[in-house]
């Protein structure tokens, strides 16, 4: 069992979709991945009732990319550690944008849409440079992430909500990377990553975790 | 033939594109919409299904794809005449010149999936939008916004090897408009989700400008 998928599937529904995505790794979906959000009128028409297995494993996948981006944002805004106005600037905007995305998202899957797992961001909440680094880089990895599962949706409606997202996770990223001073768009063309390239970074970054405990003698460190 | 409608466009600058010099036919010549000529819409739509509805095809592809150059070769051209009127300093100079590039690249992967079927474009009047800066950020912003609305409205009607293609672009037309938004101290996008425009919608909106000849 891979580290984090008990607490992460709390409701086994993404054990239930996985089946659908035979292209898939068992292991990508298990580690999941970010995600976007659309506004609700998007998704309001095709409840999840009636997408495919596919598409709502593909809607899930969004979604928890889109509680790493949100739960980043809010926990910064909410820790008061920031002190430059661009990084505070930076949280609060793109972190209402986050949230509206997880709720579009969210309302969309109804009752297969996978819990908000536990995040742990290693001071990165709170640290102006390293805030700044990993909101350019969730932002960066959440346009290639939906850029890679466009062509693989089968509905319209979902093709057109997670669209719809995919080009506010480009903006997003021009913006801070402008903030930040670094090049907002640094090629002419921007590329996808399938899900196995995203699971691998967002596993690789440990800000997923098992659900906090304090069975061990170390006091758990904050999760958003 | 010159367009009749009137604005500050006819007295502009002009921007012929290799494109656009060939002598072209009567379809090419487009105006303002309601100016008593062509619209753009009527030129692209003319023997073409009805993009908003149909089915993806490659036959479709051709037209959304002809489309989306009509928007590429615009913005090119726009960031080329304000570049040539060398009015922009800063951020706003610094912008123009690494978008124009952007959008030449854009084009170039359009005309090389289009190859024999690209269209014409027409030639285009910037007028002050590219000789003020003011204006010239006002401008960039509309458009990098309306080829990101536009390129959305198309994505269900594409093949899939269409649709990678357009994904790639227009996420980089996203970033232009969320720099321009920056630079300009407004947030990076006008709504949490982008808004996906018709065809009929985006080109009227162009046709507003004014500045295709």
């Amino acid at each position: 069992m891979d580290t984090y998928f008990e607490q992460f599937d709390r409701d086994g529904a993404l054990r239930e979709t996985e089946a659908a995505l035979p292209a898939e790794t068992r292991r990508d979906l298990l580690l999941g991945a970010l995600a976007g959000g659309t506004a609700l009128a998007l998704f309001a028409s095709e409840p999840a009732s009636a997408a495919t297995k596919g598409d709502v494993a593909i809607l899930n996948y969004a979604l928890v990319l889109e509680y790493l981006q949100s739960s980043f944002y809010t926990e910064a805004e909410r820790r008061k550690a920031l002190r430059t106005a661009t990084a505070k600037q930076t949280a609060r905007v793109l972190g209402s944008v986050e949230r509206a995305h997880v709720a579009a998202l969210e309302q969309a899957l109804g009752s297969a849409a996978v819990k908000r797992p536990f995040f742990d961001f290693r001071g990165t909440t709170e640290n102006e440079d390293a805030f700044i680094r990993t909101g350019v880089a969730f932002e960066d990895l959440g346009a290639a992430a939906y850029k890679g599962q466009a062509h693989r949706i089968q509905s319209k409606a979902l093709l057109q909500a997670a669209i719809s997202i995919h080009s506010v996770e480009a903006r997003h990223a021009a913006w801070i990377r402008y903030l930040a001073g670094t090049t907002p768009a640094s090629s002419a063309f921007d590329e996808p990553k399938t899900m196995a390239q995203v699971n691998r970074l967002v596993a690789s970054t440990g800000f997923i975790v098992r659900r906090p405990t304090t069975r061990s003698r170390r006091r758990p460190r904050f999760t958003g | 033939m010159r367009w009749a409608g009137s604005g500050t466009a006819r007295k502009g600058f002009t921007v012929a594109t290799e494109h656009s010099t060939a002598s072209r036919s009567g379809f090419l010549r487009l105006g303002f919409a309601g100016a008593g000529t062509l619209s753009l819409g009527a030129v692209l739509a003319s023997g073409a299904p009805r993009a908003e509805a149909a089915s993806p095809s490659p036959a479709l592809d051709v037209q959304v794809l002809n489309y989306a150059l009509l928007l590429e070769e615009l913005q090119v051209a726009f960031y080329a005449a304000a570049l040539d009127r060398g009015k922009l300093r800063g951020d706003l100079r610094d912008f123009a010149r690494v978008v124009v590039e952007h959008e030449r690249e854009h084009v170039g992967l359009l005309r090389g999936a289009l190859g024999a079927k690209a269209r014409k474009v027409p030639r285009f009047s910037f007028g002050a939008a590219v000789s003020n800066p003011r204006r010239f950020a006002a401008t960039a912003l509309e458009l990098e916004d309306l080829g990101v609305a536009a390129y959305n409205g198309q994505a269900a009607n594409l093949t899939r090897d269409a649709l990678i293609a357009a994904a790639r672009i227009v996420s980089v037309d996203a970033r232009h408009a969320a720099w321009i938004r920056a630079i300009e101290n407004r947030p990076p996008s006008p709504q949490a989700t982008d808004p996906a425009k018709t065809r009929r919608k985006v080109l009227a909106e162009v046709d507003r400008t004014g500045f295709v000849r």
